[in-house]
């Protein structure tokens, strides 16, 4: 493991001031990508900023404005919430889906979304709910939506001397059935060779998946076919889904793979949301 | 029906106090003192020559003790069956990852840092990764020397090509064979590279001492064949050099021969008095130690309509990668095992061992039967279809029975390949059909005998301590598998003393007697042959001074836990503590001494194999096994779901029945494993999936029930019938899935492992030419 210096922030500002002196700074709240890109050589770490135990970072809350979950909230203690198990289940379905249990008892979700990986399993439920990202920085804090938020492998809407705070599942929550499918090379502890999530609202639908483009992406085809063009059958609105995405082949598996199991998985997320939708 | 008191029952492991306190002692546990530590500097191309290696920065960098390269090191190449490398490379690398230089310093990251600071320059060879390219005779050679190597004289290297080893079966007259075949069938088949992924990966450490002694702690898996390498490799005297075992997290033949030690010696030569350490990275572990070797397999099967088979014909390509000193036994061992566990009168086999710069190939748990049987076992399913037959009954009718002779002629002795195989069926429901549309039942059989040279011999010594308790020193390994509890459960047995007041330590060559290697599913067997022998000797001496302490013929005399006793009178008897150290007479006279049993093994019914027919008998025993499963297929993605999965073995006595039952399942979720995730992936040499995010195993989220059944038919030379069942339980489980994937969609599967993206590549060419 190459060496690093290691800053444990006890708030905000002092993380701050940590990204503001050095720019190789890293921030860490469960580490479970930090640490091993930092011994495989993919972080130049200089510096390491532990962010977990700062306390307005430990945010869990439902409100009149939603579901917001702060940066050092772990991936079980989401999946466990029960305003997100009643009103938002996919995302726990999301969060389930990484790594093992012991790896969800470090992981964040916010710590998800900043490696920035296309096949992260929370984006596609995140950019079906609409998520908010809650940014703060040297400039004060912004917020983008989650769809901003990924700009390519590995690369996100953050800007130096930024940190992600908190992510706002808004309301009004969704109302129907929403549904993540996964397909991997083993059933556990894998990540996403295809991951969809279909989310409907009332009479429409919002579906996302991942790893089938440099970032997550929504299927708007689809969800064009079936919310404007009144498309009822759901392997032929599936079948669109093509057109919105562009995978590639890799060790996980290959690109026409990708896309057989997209339109498969589009399609069976679409029957199995159904029910709440006619 | 003999009974027993110390075997056949579920004796606790010895040392799972220790494992589950976390106190079991490890390598890095044990070789403790003034500590440096160890990286290596390895090859970046797959083949070329060595123009330079500077190691002046590294040598400068502080912290630094010491820097070898290949020129620096003992010259004399190392291997077990053929002499072909030298634990550095010297004026040529042959695979990628292949040590050129190692480092010696005061902290892992400073070894590291000085690895990076070695500057190589090669002149890059042509290389070759796909051995059907490289038995060519126009492919690069990549050991030009090849005809020079010494070689175990049961090994055919081809001088001047990549042939390493070339095994021929000639038995009966395979042209007559198909000449009486009804149905021919003929069909390639592929098994990829694979990896152990033990839970410990390797380590080594070295101690050059002040007197010249060199001290190696290892997780070798056969620590006296290490010294007898290192002997060799270093012009040394035995007794110059001490191999120190430490329980070992998982071997599965990875572990086996000599690996890495001799990268730390020559360090530690250079820094006398410190401990040398080296732990291998995970992705170190995948490039650069043994991989299974990858198999391309031509299979030509005749047989008549009334389902005899008649005819084999058995084609093997090995990718022995860039070293096979322990590889070409591999392709022997599959040459003579080639009919499986089939009675199959004419056959010809020809198995070729040949070089490639792709990753050392090497010993894994089945050494080659896993892949040698994957066409058999595919092959016997077609057959059963285009005879309209039943598979079970296919393999009843053609199975090795008692009699019966193997691919080398040898006659087996006793076969309950058909129990194995109905006990297997009968588990998955076999015959009752399912209704679920993509539902598929698949069964498929085993052989296997140890790999080993006729001469591999193992000793034991049996003391007993002064109060009647017993020590036993044997040096098989342990690690994972239960040998130390086995050992001292036979020993109990032959002593008539409770496997409770036995204690016994892992190897160490200066204290343990001899062993070959705890390889091959062999210990149960052969160490246990020598254990038994040891206490029967022990048992022979406490007798005789019974005989002087009661004064009775000694074959009225009898031990049973602390007392010896007059079979004819129990009331007359003396403690075993009185007699077991110093015993004496009422003069004061002194007799014998303390008691010490030895036992020695070698097989006596093995033989070399004729050159050009392969006849003789390469197996001290024959372990017959099979596997069924019942699964279902998502036609639409690939996915397979294991429904039921049974192995069954027969283990002739099973010594300990929950630990055969613990290796039965371990077996078959490791052949589970390798059918559907696991494969090494290469790009020119180069390992693309060195880590877990990648190199996919079972976790116990995927792994199904599974039904194990250990069945006992005597083997007529085992110890009390024993004979070894560690590694048989992967072989069938592979093959078993796929027969059940043909079963449930009519597809054909024909490598490892059975993907989703395979399985549902091989449903849409069905679908594309039906």
């Amino acid at each position: 493991m190459p060496a690093f210096t290691y800053q444990k922030c006890s708030d905000l500002s002092q993380a701050m001031k940590w990204l503001a002196e050095d720019k190789d700074t890293f921030l860490l709240a469960g580490g479970t990508d930090l640490l091993v890109g930092i011994r495989g050589g993919k972080f130049k770490a200089r510096q390491v900023a532990d962010i977990k135990d700062i306390e307005e970072l430990k945010i869990l809350k439902e409100d009149q404005k939603g579901i917001t979950i702060g940066a050092g909230v772990t991936l079980n203690e989401i999946a466990q919430f029960e305003p997100v198990q009643k009103n938002v289940p996919i995302l726990a379905e999301g969060c389930n889906s990484i790594g093992t249990y012991s790896v969800r008892n470090r992981a964040t979700l916010v710590g998800n979304i900043c490696n920035a990986s296309p096949a992260a399993d929370t984006a596609a439920p995140l950019y079906c709910l609409g998520a908010i990202v809650k940014i703060a920085g040297p400039g004060g804090e912004r917020q983008v939506g989650i769809e901003d938020f990924f700009t390519g492998p590995g690369q996100s809407a953050l800007k130096a001397g930024e940190l992600v705070t908190a992510i706002l599942i808004p309301k009004p929550y969704p109302q129907g059935k929403g549904v993540y499918k996964k397909a991997s090379r083993t059933r556990s502890v894998d990540l996403a060779t295809v991951g969809v999530a279909v989310q409907r609202w009332g009479q429409e639908v919002r579906i996302a998946l991942g790893a089938v483009a440099p970032t997550p992406v929504r299927a708007s085809s689809v969800e064009k076919a079936i919310n404007e063009e009144n498309v009822t059958d759901a392997a032929q609105a599936a079948s669109l889904v093509e057109k919105d995405i562009s995978p590639i082949s890799d060790l996980r598996g290959s690109r026409e793979y990708r896309y057989h199991i997209s339109k498969v998985l589009v399609r069976r997320g679409l029957e199995e949301t159904e029910e709440v939708c006619s | 029906m003999p009974t027993f008191t110390n075997i056949g029952k579920a004796f606790p492991r010895i040392e799972a106090e220790e494992k589950v306190t976390g106190s079991a002692e490890y390598i890095e546990d044990r070789c403790m003192g003034p500590m440096l530590y160890a990286k290596i500097k390895k090859s970046a191309i797959p083949h070329g020559r060595i123009k330079r290696i500077d190691t002046s920065r590294a040598e400068a960098l502080p912290g630094v003790r010491a820097v070898v390269t290949g020129k620096d090191c003992a010259k004399n190449r190392v291997g077990l069956y053929l002499v072909d490398r030298t634990f550095f490379a010297v004026d040529k690398v042959r695979f990628f990852g292949e040590p050129l230089a190692a480092v010696a310093a005061t902290s892992v990251e400073i070894a590291q840092k000085a690895v990076d600071l070695i500057e190589v320059e090669y002149e890059e060879l042509p290389a070759v990764f796909n051995p059907l390219e490289a038995m060519k005779p126009e492919a690069p050679l990549i050991h030009e020397d090849l005809g020079d190597y010494e070689v175990v004289p049961i090994f055919y290297p081809v001088a001047g090509t990549n042939i390493s080893n070339h095994s021929k079966i000639r038995k009966g007259d395979v042209d007559k064979g198909f000449a009486e075949a009804d149905v021919i069938i003929e069909r390639d088949y592929y098994i990829p590279q694979m990896q152990h992924v033990t839970i410990e990966t390797h380590k080594a450490a070295a101690l050059w001492g002040f007197d010249g002694k060199l001290t190696v702690w290892s997780t070798a898996q056969s620590p006296f064949t290490v010294r007898q390498l290192l002997g060799k490799c270093l012009d040394m005297p035995l007794h110059k050099i001490r191999v120190v075992s430490s329980y070992i997290g998982g071997g599965f033949g990875g572990k086996a021969g000599a690996t890495m030690e001799g990268l730390v010696i020559p360090l530690a030569q250079r820094c006398p008095g410190y401990i040398v350490r080296i732990v291998f990275t995970r992705e170190e572990d995948l490039q650069c130690t043994f991989t299974r070797q990858a198999m391309y397999a031509h299979l030509k099967t005749g047989v008549r309509k009334d389902g005899r088979i008649t005819a084999l014909e058995y084609k093997m390509i090995w990718d022995g990668g860039a070293y096979t000193e322990y590889g070409v036994n591999i392709t022997r061992a599959a040459a003579y095992s080639s009919a499986a566990a089939y009675d199959i009168p004419n056959l010809k086999t020809d198995s070729y061992c040949v070089y490639t710069n792709n990753p050392v190939g090497g010993p894994v748990r089945g050494f080659g039967m896993c892949e040698m049987q994957w066409g058999i076992e595919r092959q016997m399913d077609e057959i059963a279809r285009k005879l309209d037959m039943d598979p079970l009954e296919l393999r009843l009718l053609n199975g090795l029975k008692e009699g019966s002779t193997t691919a080398t002629g040898q006659r087996i002795e006793d076969s309950s390949f058909m129990n194995c195989l109905r006990t297997a069926a009968e588990a998955v429901e076999w015959g009752k059909r399912d209704t679920g549309k993509y539902r598929g039942k698949g069964l498929a059989g085993l052989v296997k005998a140890p790999a080993q040279p006729s001469n591999a011999s193992s000793s034991a010594i049996v003391r007993i301590n002064e109060d009647g308790t017993v020590h036993l020193s044997v040096s098989a390994t342990e690690m994972g598998q239960g040998m130390l509890t086995a050992m001292c459960q036979i020993a109990a047995e032959a002593l008539n003393i409770p496997a409770e007041k036995f204690s016994t330590r892992v190897p160490d060559t200066d204290y343990t007697p001899y062993e070959w290697q705890t390889v091959g599913s062999r210990t149960t067997y052969a160490c246990g042959h020598a254990v038994t022998a040891a206490a029967k000797d022990a048992l022979r001496q406490i007798k005789e001074l019974g005989t002087i302490a009661l004064g009775v013929p000694v074959e009225e005399v009898e031990l049973e836990d602390d007392t010896v006793f007059w079979t004819k009178d129990r009331e007359k008897q003396v403690p075993l503590a009185v007699l077991a150290n110093s015993y004496m007479k009422p003069t004061g006279e002194g007799i014998h001494g303390p008691i010490i049993g030895r036992g020695s093994f070698i097989p006596s019914n093995m033989t070399n194999l004729d050159p050009e027919t392969g006849q003789g008998n390469p197996g001290m025993f024959w372990t017959f096994g099979a596997s069924a499963v019942e699964l279902e297929v998502d036609p639409e993605t690939g996915e397979i779901t294991i429904l039921q999965l049974a192995t069954a073995l027969d283990a002739g006595k099973a010594i300990n029945p929950q630990q055969c039952k613990i290796q039965v399942h371990g077996g078959t979720v490791m052949g589970l494993g390798t059918a559907l995730y696991e494969e090494v992936q290469l790009k020119d040499g180069r390992i693309l999936n060195p880590n877990f995010t990648d190199y996919k195993i079972p976790t116990i989220e995927n792994t199904p029930y599974m039904k194990g059944f250990v069945l006992e038919t005597p083997d007529k030379g085992g110890p009390y019938g024993a004979r070894g069942i560690g590694e048989q339980p992967m072989i069938a489980v592979g093959p078993a899935i796929a027969n059940a994937l043909a079963d449930a969609l009519g597809i054909e599967m024909n490598t490892f492992p059975m993907t989703p993206e395979r399985v549902l590549k091989a449903i849409q060419e069905k679908e594309k030419n039906s």
